[in-house]
Order: C-alpha cells, then structure tokens, then sequence
C-alpha cells in the first residue's frame, strides 16, 4: 500500500529524515513513533506532499507520489498537527470545500457531512464559522474532512492533541473500523497509550533514523523480554546514549 | 520608558533577522529588489525634471499653478495614508496576536499602542517615503537648490506623513466608541460617505480646471504665473497640511526663506498637535476600546445569519468540483473581509468619478502636439494605474491568502495549474471588465480606430500587470500574514509597483511617436495612416505575453516551494 525507499530529507546541511525505507500493507494502523524533533512530522509532509524529499521515493500502491501527485492525492486523506482553517468559513462551507478538491458531487459530501457530524459529534457547531472552534472542534472538522472522499490511506500527525476523552475515544474507534473496512493508517503519535490500544504496526524513528519497525506482537514481546513498559522501552531505544 | 526601548529592541533584532538565511536565491531576490529601487530612484528623480522642465518651458504653467497641482497630489496623498492607517491600525491595534500577547504582560496599554502605532506607520509608509524622497530629490536638483533646503523639504515631509498617520489612529479610536454605541455597519457607511463627500468637496471648491481658468482670465501674462495668486486660493483650504507643503516649496524656490518657513513651522505644529492628541487619547482610550471590540466581535459573531448567496459553498452552481471549491471558497472569504469589502468600494468609486471625468475630456485643437500626446498618453497610464492598484491590492495577495490552509489544498489533487486558473478567473474577469470599459469611455471620442487600439494594448497590458503582480506575489509569499492589506503594503509589493512603473514607462515609450503623428495630422488636416497603430500593438503585445508567461511561471514554482 505504503512504500517508502530510501527517503532522505535535508534542512541545509541538517538530515531531518536519513534514506529510511519502510512498507506498509493494507488494512494496517501504522504507529509513527520518535521524540521531538525525530523526523515524524517531516516524513508525513512529504508523504502528503508538502515538503519535497532530497532523496528517494515514495509509492501509494506502486504510484510514486512525486511523480503522480495528482493521483495519489486522490487515495490519501491528511490530518495535519496543527489544524488551520479558514476564519471565515464555516466547518460545513469547509467540508463542502474539501469535497470540491476531489470532485465529489453536492450530494455525496451532503451525505458524508451528515454521517461525520454525527461520527465525530459536531452538532450545530458545524454551521458556525471555525473562527469561533475550540482546539478539539477544529481538530474534529479536519478529521471529518480527511474521511469525506473515503481514501485509501490516512496520513494523520498527533491526532489527540486537543481532543477531551470522549472525543479521543470516538476517534480512535473510527480508526479501528476504517482499517477493518480496509483503510490504512499511518499514525505519528507521541501517546504511547494510544499505540498500545490501537495500532496494529509500530516504527520507532530516531535521529531520521528507523530503530524498530514490525508489528505490536513484536514489540510487546520485546517490551516483555526486557521486563519493560512501552514508555520505558521506548525511552532506552531513543536514548543518545 | 527603558521597558519601552527593551520592547523596541527586541522587535529591532525580530525585523533585521527576518531574511537573515543566506541563500542564492534569497540573494538574487534581495539584488534583483535593490535593482529596481534603484531604477525607480533614479526614474523618479529624472522623470520629476523632465515633467517640471515639460510643464515649466514647453507649457509654461508657471511656478503659482504647478504648486497648486502639487497641492492637489499632496490631498490625494495624505487622504491614501490616512485611510490606509484607519484600516491597517484596525488590524495591528486589535486583531493582532502580539497585542494579546502584550497585555497580558505587565505593560501600560500606551505603551503597546505607541508600539503598535510605529509598527503601524513604518510598516505601511516605508516605501512612500522612499518613492517621495527620490522625487523630492528631483525637485530640488531641478530649482537648483541647496543641500540645506532639501534637507528642510525632507524635514517638512515627515511631518505631513506623520499627521496623517496619527489622524487615521484618532478616527479608528473614535469609530470603535461610536460603533459600541451605534453599531458597526452604520459607523463604516458613514465613515465611507464622509470620505467621498470629503473628496468630492474638495475638488469641488478646488476644481484643476477653474484654477487654471482663473489664472489666464486675470494673469494674462506669462511672467504673472509665477507670482503668488493666494486671492484665488478658498480661504478652508489655505488651512490643510497639503496646501502648507506645497507653500513651503514654492516659498523655498522663490526664495523667500522667511515664508517658507513660516508653512514650515505651521506644518510641524499640526503634526506634534495631532500625534500628542493621538497619544493622549490612546492612553485614555485604547484599552477601553480594546475591551470593546471584542464585544463587538462576538456579538457580531453571536447575531451573524449567513444569507443564502448564489456563490455559497454547499449550492449547486454553473461550476463543480475543484473548480467551484476554489472559485466559491475564494468569493466566500473575499466578502467576509471588511477590509477588502470596503476597499473594493472605494477603488469601484473612484473607478465611476475617473470615469465620469476622462468621458468629457475634449482636448482636439488645443494647439501643441505634443501636449495633446502627453494628456492622452496621461489619460492611458492612469488606466493603467487604475489595474495596477487593483492587482496589487486584490491579485497580489491572492498566494499568500492561501495561509496556513494551504495544506488542505497542497494535500489534495489539485494540479498548480488548475489552482492558478481558478484563482484567477474571477479577480481578470473584473480587471479586464474595467480597463476595458476605461479604456473605451477615454477613447470613444477619437474614432474606432483609435479606440479599438487603445482597447487592444489596455487589455494585453492589464494582463501583463495582472501577471507581474500574481507572481511577484508568489515570490514574496507570506503565508502567516493573514491580512491583505498589509500584504499588498509589503516589501514585495513595493518591488512589484515599481515593476508595473517600469512596464508602464515602456509603454509610453513605444506610444508616443505614433500618437504625437496623429495628433500633428489631426491639426493640420492631412490624413493619416491609421496602420501604425497596429504595428505597435506587436512589441505591446510581445512584451505582455512574455511578462505574462515569465509571472505565471514564477507563481508556479513559488506554490511548488515546500510549506
């Protein structure tokens, strides 16, 4: 599904991302894992396409996404860290927006919108303009705006932040049932929590650099190996030492 | 006062290391500016003395008139900082993320409105006094004066800059207690109806063609020109800072130093009354206003019902898909914009007063030729600046209003392309709407071959314009600025006005022999071979298309560059 080979990201002469190479197959929640600064976030943007690699490629069900932007873009939904929206529109008009980008018809959003307002609990907020949206609101509109075209891949960066429990929780369950239906996630995430509940695959980057990439099977029985926690694990993996 | 300089220092250090990444590019872009500040200077600078030599000697004006002409440029001019400063402080005294910021520190809100107020007036005036200082420059090199006396000209200026400014704060201020107690619509109606009748006041009282009328009735005699004709001048308008600097020139070029400095000293009265009238009232006011417009804000929020517009994202329309998402969504946050609402209005205004004016202009049979060029060739470079100030106000924000939202539409299969075709649809439907209307209504008089001309090379070069500022504006994308004003008040917007000064220079260039011909034949009877019309339009056109291509290309790959 998911084809990174060798993706190398320079900052001047600082290696934000170092040739990493990772596959991902269908159907899998993916848990991106790394400390501040790791190349998390940097990873995903070239995925969604909005920072250029300085090395290697990346393929969506073999279509390499720099080469074919367009058509990759249509089998990905992005949910970035930090949700920006438009002020002045509302998170309908904004939906109504998104759907547009991918040529879906007026009434296919119209029905999208209305099962993802009560997915995500949006209520009459959804008519107000995102100028006046907590955090948590706004984050809920990007999430429903990155489902609206039903894509095959889901690029999401730190998708809790903001969201209170409820809210967290109802999140997580549509992750859980997009990928039995067949989605892909690919999650960055600092909540270690959230990796244990829910991801079916884990990579760890640290420095740029993938330290660890299988499954959450593996991983636990490291974690059990070494008489660990997930959060100690992780903090012995990442360690400069 | 040390808390003050420690928060001037620091926005210092902010603003110097702003481009401090030394890039080939950054330099290349950073020369290329220089470049053109520098020809712009010196075009400026020669162009103020060939102007002065051509209204002087050929026409001889006299030296009484051109200062009143400059009067009437310097109202014009300090009515533009004026109302830029009542729209641009809006943002910078209240919408601004740094003051929210400040006050919750422990800070005197005078404090952070002095600041906000300097941030304000630098921000938006930089480049006009930079324009006005290479021209102030010919002026002086053309009447032969001293160092000493340019410095006093410049000295004079800033002054008249300054009050401007400070007015425009004082009205803002004032209008934020007005609308808390009579309602925000109503306040800016009748702020924007002040405005016109101001304007229409003035020019009124103070018409260019009565003036001119009224010298030659009464001062025959070309040597009388340059005497002082005060009698003619309203009493109202001897007393407005426009009229003092223009004095104080005149004063300076005769002369008599004493009366120069007599404006002067006027001058500097007014400014250090209004700019402490400014301070006292924000100390007393501003963070009382402050306070009230964020009531306003949410009960304008609270009561808002979004009407059922014809463009409204969610309708169905003649368009679909990416193209009515982008055109639709673009339309939508256009008119939620105060900003942009109310300028549209005032620049339709002077669009139908310049339009109103130039369809009555009949100046066949005036006798020099080459006046009848230069008026025309007037008439067709104020068209021109009419597209350049509505492209760099409207098009030349257009990349960075995409904002931090960017991502939405970069993550999604929208091709550049397609994203720029769109984006610009709107905005040269109504460009080309109106240069081609202004063209016509200034030209319909001189025959359809003329006026097909004069048509044909607007619209190429309306395009030309619209391109330069869609690219400049790529180049010199901001994307965390989110307000367009002082987008189009920028370092970058500045660049992109001197180029569009430079295309227009081109321009004249290629039509003036062509047009002081028909001109010479129109007044001596003999015919005259409407052709060569047709054969300028090619560099018109060649060099439209090329700019046109060039800015578009630049605009591409700007939208390509990583956010």
């Amino acid at each position: 599904m998911l084809e990174l080979v060798n993706l190398g990201k320079m900052f001047g002469s600082f290696s934000a991302v170092n040739k990493i190479s990772l596959r991902i197959e269908r159907g899998q929640l993916f848990g991106f894992l790394g400390p501040n600064g790791a190349g998390k976030t940097t990873t995903i943007k070239m995925i969604a396409g909005l920072l250029s690699p300085s090395n290697g490629n990346i393929f969506i069900n073999n279509i390499d996404v720099w080469k074919n932007p367009i058509e990759s873009k249509m089998k990905i939904g992005y949910i970035p860290d930090q949700p920006f929206l438009y002020d002045k529109l509302s998170g309908r008009e904004f939906l109504f927006f998104s759907g547009g980008l991918y040529n879906l018809s007026k009434n296919t959003i119209k029905d999208k919108i209305n099962e993802l307002i009560s997915v995500m609990k949006i209520g009459s907020w959804i008519d107000k303009r995102t100028e006046e949206y907590s955090q948590g609101m706004r984050q809920r509109i990007v999430i429903a705006s990155a489902f609206l075209h039903e894509p095959e891949l889901i690029l999401v960066d730190e998708p809790m932040i903001g969201l209170d429990p409820q809210s967290a929780f109802d999140v997580k369950k549509m992750f859980r049932d997009k990928v039995k239906s067949g989605t892909t996630i690919f999650m960055s995430t600092h909540s270690l929590n959230v990796v244990e509940e829910i991801c079916t695959h884990v990579g760890i980057i640290n420095r740029g650099n993938i330290i660890f990439h299988d499954n959450i099977n593996a991983l636990n029985e490291l974690k059990l190996n070494r008489n660990n926690n997930l959060e100690d694990l992780f903090i012995q993996l990442t360690s400069d030492e | 006062m040390r808390q003050l300089f420690h928060i001037l220092k620091f926005k210092l250090i902010a603003f110097i290391r702003l481009d401090y990444k030394i890039t080939v590019i950054n330099i290349f872009i950073n020369a290329a500016g220089s470049l053109i500040y520098l020809a712009f200077a010196a075009g400026g600078f020669f162009f103020v003395q060939k102007l002065f030599h051509f209204l002087l000697v050929e026409i001889r004006v006299g030296l009484f008139l051109l200062h009143e002409f400059i009067s009437m440029l310097l109202f014009i001019f300090f009515i533009t900082v004026n109302l830029g400063n009542i729209i641009v402080s809006y943002s910078t005294l209240y919408k601004s993320s740094e003051v929210n910021y400040l006050l919750t520190r422990p800070i005197m809100p005078l404090k952070i409105f002095a600041i906000k107020f300097l941030d304000n007036f630098f921000y938006s005036s930089s480049t006009l006094i930079m324009i006005l200082f290479s021209l102030l420059a010919g002026y002086v090199f053309y009447f032969k004066l001293s160092l000493g006396a340019f410095l006093i000209l410049v000295i004079n200026f800033v002054p008249f800059i300054v009050s401007a400014g400070s007015l425009g704060v004082i009205i803002m201020l004032g209008l934020i207690k007005l609308a808390n107690r009579f309602g925000v619509k109503k306040i800016i109606y009748s702020l924007i109806t002040a405005y016109i009748l101001l304007i229409i006041f003035y020019f009124r009282t103070y018409s260019p063609k009565l003036l001119v009328d009224s010298v030659l009735n009464f001062y025959p005699y070309t040597a009388m020109k340059d005497d002082y004709l005060g009698e003619l001048i309203q009493t109202l308008l001897q007393y407005l800072p426009n009229y003092w600097l223009s004095q104080s020139g005149y004063w300076m070029v005769r002369g008599d130093i004493y009366n120069s400095f007599y404006y002067f000293f006027l001058q500097m009265t007014i400014c250090v009354t209004i700019f402490s009238m400014a301070m006292y009232l924000g100390h007393r006011w501003y963070f009382s206003t402050w306070l009230m417009n964020q009531i306003i804000t949410s009960d304008l929020s609270f009561y808002r019902t979004e009407r059922k517009q014809f463009f409204r994202l969610g309708i169905n329309s003649f368009f679909n898909g990416q193209p009515e998402a982008i055109i639709k969504r673009d339309i939508t946050i256009f008119i939620r914009e105060p900003s942009q609402v109310i300028h549209s209005i005032i620049l339709l205004f002077l669009i139908v007063v310049f339009l109103v004016s130039v369809s009555g202009i009949k100046f066949i049979g005036l006798g020099n030729i080459y006046l009848q060029t230069m008026i025309y060739i007037a008439i067709f470079l104020f068209n021109l600046l009419f597209i350049t100030t509505l492209s760099l106000r409207f098009i030349f924000p257009l990349i960075s209003l995409e904002g931090q939202t960017f991502w939405k539409v970069k993550s999604s299969p929208v091709s550049n392309t397609s994203l720029i075709k769109h984006k610009l649809l709107i905005p040269t439907l109504v460009i080309v709407v109106v240069s081609l209307t202004l063209s016509f209504f200034s030209n319909y008089k001189f025959g359809i071959v003329l006026t097909f001309f004069s048509m044909a090379a607007t619209f190429s070069s309306a395009i030309a314009v619209m391109s330069i500022n869609f690219g400049m504006g790529g180049l010199y994308a901001n994307y965390r600025e989110k307000n367009p004003v002082r987008l189009s008040s920028s370092q970058g917007a500045s660049l992109s006005f001197l180029l569009n000064i430079l295309f227009m220079l081109f321009l004249v260039i290629v039509l003036f022999q062509p047009l002081s011909k028909l001109f010479l034949s129109i007044m001596i009877k003999k015919p005259f071979e409407m052709n060569v019309f047709y054969w300028s339009l090619i560099p018109i056109y060649a060099v439209s298309i090329i700019l046109s291509i060039l800015f578009l290309k630049i605009a591409a790959n700007s939208i390509r560059k990583d956010i």
